[in-house]
């Protein structure tokens, strides 16, 4: 057999798991995004509709609409969030600072659990009959004893983001605390040497060496952020109404739910569109020049 | 402008004691060297007198102000690293203007000052550039640019010149020693290299464990060692250094060859301690003793000659024009000038 072929022979298995898993299913949504395809009607994924489920979801689907506000509000609030604690983690555990790495191997627990288990934790912790929240709560601060935090449309809200901040702070401090690693000590005891205050040293020399770091950062969390399922899945189911339903689980509930699939697809597919543009931004910044 | 004085300053991490209650003074615009192998404690001294090391004990005292609890900021000094420490996000003209810009300069004072320290090392064509886009020589010179751009108390150094290819090192030497001249701020200046410290220093520290072994001029460094540790470090060659004994005011070598009068009380032990320089090489029969070449190297300025004596090796000099072949008897003499006596026990100079 001559090299060239056997060349191919041997990523042939791999091309073929990635088309099955990736390129087949993705292909196959965008064909269902263009039919009428109702599960309850036999056929109809056959049927073929035009951009119908697109002009649909923009012109007539208020819910649609609710959950691109809800998923861009979660997205915005959570990217933020875990990048700033997160950076803050990191500097009191980075070499040279204040805290020492024993804690860092209890910290990267959150991120061990899985989100569904993150959801169902948080959605016991607020509990307001038996929840430890409202335990804590009823002691410190009387007034917040008797709130029932899954129920309010806000208090939800704030939940569901508290509960994906606490869970992914641990992934992405460690990320940083690798980045940090990666400033040279040099620079910025040259600075401490300058003349620099901590604050300055911090602003003029190590935040602008973790500035590629920090974008990859902020960019993988915001993808992880727009996709989010499980948790609140697990958490508010994306109530209460839908004051907590983000786009992965409107998706869902009309295509798994109500069936309809081709409906579903399109709405798939239109959060395709900022997924694309972070990917690229993602690769651009990892696989940057020198 | 001001002097720089060390109190039995000791550092410790654990039970690893990197500098052992040393106390120094440094004059104001002197330039002082600290000369020792790797892991002597040198940088740490330096580091300590910048403020990026705390002292486990002892005092640091720069001008008239005890600077122990002052931060590196408040201590106005001015140090050049051994990477450089550029910032490598911001270009060589941000890079001399950050210490000025921190500590409140005007900004119409900003532009000459840089300007001037950029003449002042020869890099004003590439002030728009990144550290990134230089050779490490002229990354060098921007380290030293950021430092002279205020007027500091005191320079630190640490190992400035010892990332720089040999050939460059020399220039640097020369330049750094022509601009410290002009200067005239107090340095401190940590280095491995003993030409360096020889070449650029008013007086050498030559430390080991912590502990400084002697303190002088290069001239009494290289022609007074105070013992066995700064003989042999200093100098290269190396200085020869001949195990035996004091019978009879002579050196008896341990092999039992009587080589030349040293005068003193007799001894069981002793080292002889004699620079290369020192040893005169002739025909073999019109010295002190007929030894056979072990090896002959040609380095263009000097021929070195290493010759077999009983069990022990010893490096002589000789003429550049000096032609020998391997396991060739040649004559050599010591100078009883330049000839200088250790106890091996205790490494300390016997003087008679």
């Amino acid at each position: 057999m001559r090299d060239n072929t056997l060349k191919y022979l041997l990523v042939l298995p791999a091309i073929v798991v990635v088309f099955a898993t990736a390129i087949w299913p993705l292909i196959e949504s965008l064909r269902l995004s263009f039919t009428v395809g109702r599960l309850s009607r036999p056929g109809s994924l056959e049927q073929y509709l035009g951009f119908e489920n697109y002009i649909w979801a923009f012109l007539y689907e208020p819910a649609f609409w609710n959950s691109v506000w809800v998923t861009t509000v979660y997205t915005v609030l959570t990217v933020g969030l875990t990048t700033v604690l997160a950076l803050g983690l990191a500097l009191l555990l980075a070499p040279g600072g204040r805290f020492r790495s024993g804690v860092q191997t209890l910290l990267i627990l959150p991120f061990a659990m899985s989100p569904a288990l993150i959801g169902v934790s948080f959605r016991f912790m607020f509990n307001p009959e038996f929840g430890l929240f409202d335990a804590v709560f009823g002691v410190l601060i009387p007034p917040l004893a008797d709130v029932s935090w899954l129920v309010d449309p806000v208090l939800a809200f704030a939940v569901c983001v508290m509960a994906d901040v606490w869970g992914w702070i641990p992934f992405l401090t460690l990320v940083l605390i690798g980045g940090l690693a990666s400033v040279p000590q040099d620079t910025i005891e040259a600075a401490q040497v300058d003349g620099a205050s901590g604050w300055r040293v911090f602003r003029d020399v190590t935040l602008p060496q973790l500035a590629p770091v920090l974008a990859v950062v902020v960019i993988l969390k915001s993808i992880f952020s727009l996709k989010t399922f499980d948790q609140i899945f697990m958490l508010t189911n994306g109530g209460p109404g839908t004051a907590t339903q983000t786009l992965s689980h409107y998706i869902y509930f009309n295509g798994m739910k109500y069936g309809q699939i081709g409906y579903a697809a399109s709405v798939a597919w239109l959060m395709v569109i900022p997924m694309i543009f972070l990917t690229y931004a993602y690769a651009k910044f990892v696989f940057r020049k020198e | 402008m001001a002097e720089v004085i060390l109190k039995n300053l000791t550092k410790q991490w654990g039970d690893f004691v990197a500098v052992d209650g040393q106390s120094l003074e440094v004059s104001d615009k002197e330039f002082l060297v600290l000369l020792g192998p790797s892991g002597c404690g040198k940088t740490t001294t330096m580091r300590m007198i910048a403020g990026l090391e705390e002292p486990t004990e002892g005092e640091i005292w720069i001008g008239d102000r005890m600077v122990n609890d002052d931060l590196p900021k408040d201590r106005d000094v001015a140090m050049v690293f051994q990477n450089y420490g550029l910032y490598p996000h911001m270009t060589i003209f941000d890079n001399i203007a950050y210490p000025l810009r921190v500590r409140g300069t005007p900004g119409s004072e900003i532009e000459p000052r840089v300007r001037k320290a950029a003449e002042q090392v020869e890099l004003t064509q590439f002030l728009e550039r990144r550290p990134k886009a230089l050779s490490g020589g002229q990354r060098q010179r921007v380290a030293l640019a950021r430092a002279i751009v205020r007027t500091p108390k005191v320079f630190l150094m640490d190992e400035p010149l010892s990332n720089l290819d040999a050939k460059l090192r020399v220039t640097m030497r020369a330049e750094l020693k022509h601009l410290s001249r002009e200067l005239k701020v107090t340095t401190v200046y940590v280095t491995h290299d003993q030409i360096e410290a020889m070449t650029l220093a008013d007086r050498v520290a030559v430390m080991k464990d912590g502990v400084i072994q002697q303190l002088g001029s290069p001239d009494e460094i290289y022609n007074d060692p105070a013992n066995l540790f700064v003989a042999g470090f200093i100098g290269s060659p190396a200085m020869n250094l001949i195990n035996g004994s004091i019978q009879g005011g002579q050196f008896v070598t341990t092999g039992g060859t009587q080589l030349v009068p040293v005068g003193g009380d007799d001894r069981k032990e002793v080292v002889l301690g004699v620079r290369a320089d020192d040893i005169r090489v002739s025909e073999a029969g019109q010295g002190n003793i007929d030894v056979p070449i072990y090896a002959f190297e040609n380095t263009g300025e000097a021929t070195l000659l290493t010759v077999q004596w009983g069990r022990q090796r010893v490096i002589a000099k000789g003429d550049r024009y000096l032609r020998k072949e391997q396991d060739d008897m040649i004559g050599i003499a010591l100078n009883p000038e330049h000839l200088y006596l250790f106890d091996p026990n205790t490494g300390s100079r016997i003087r008679t």
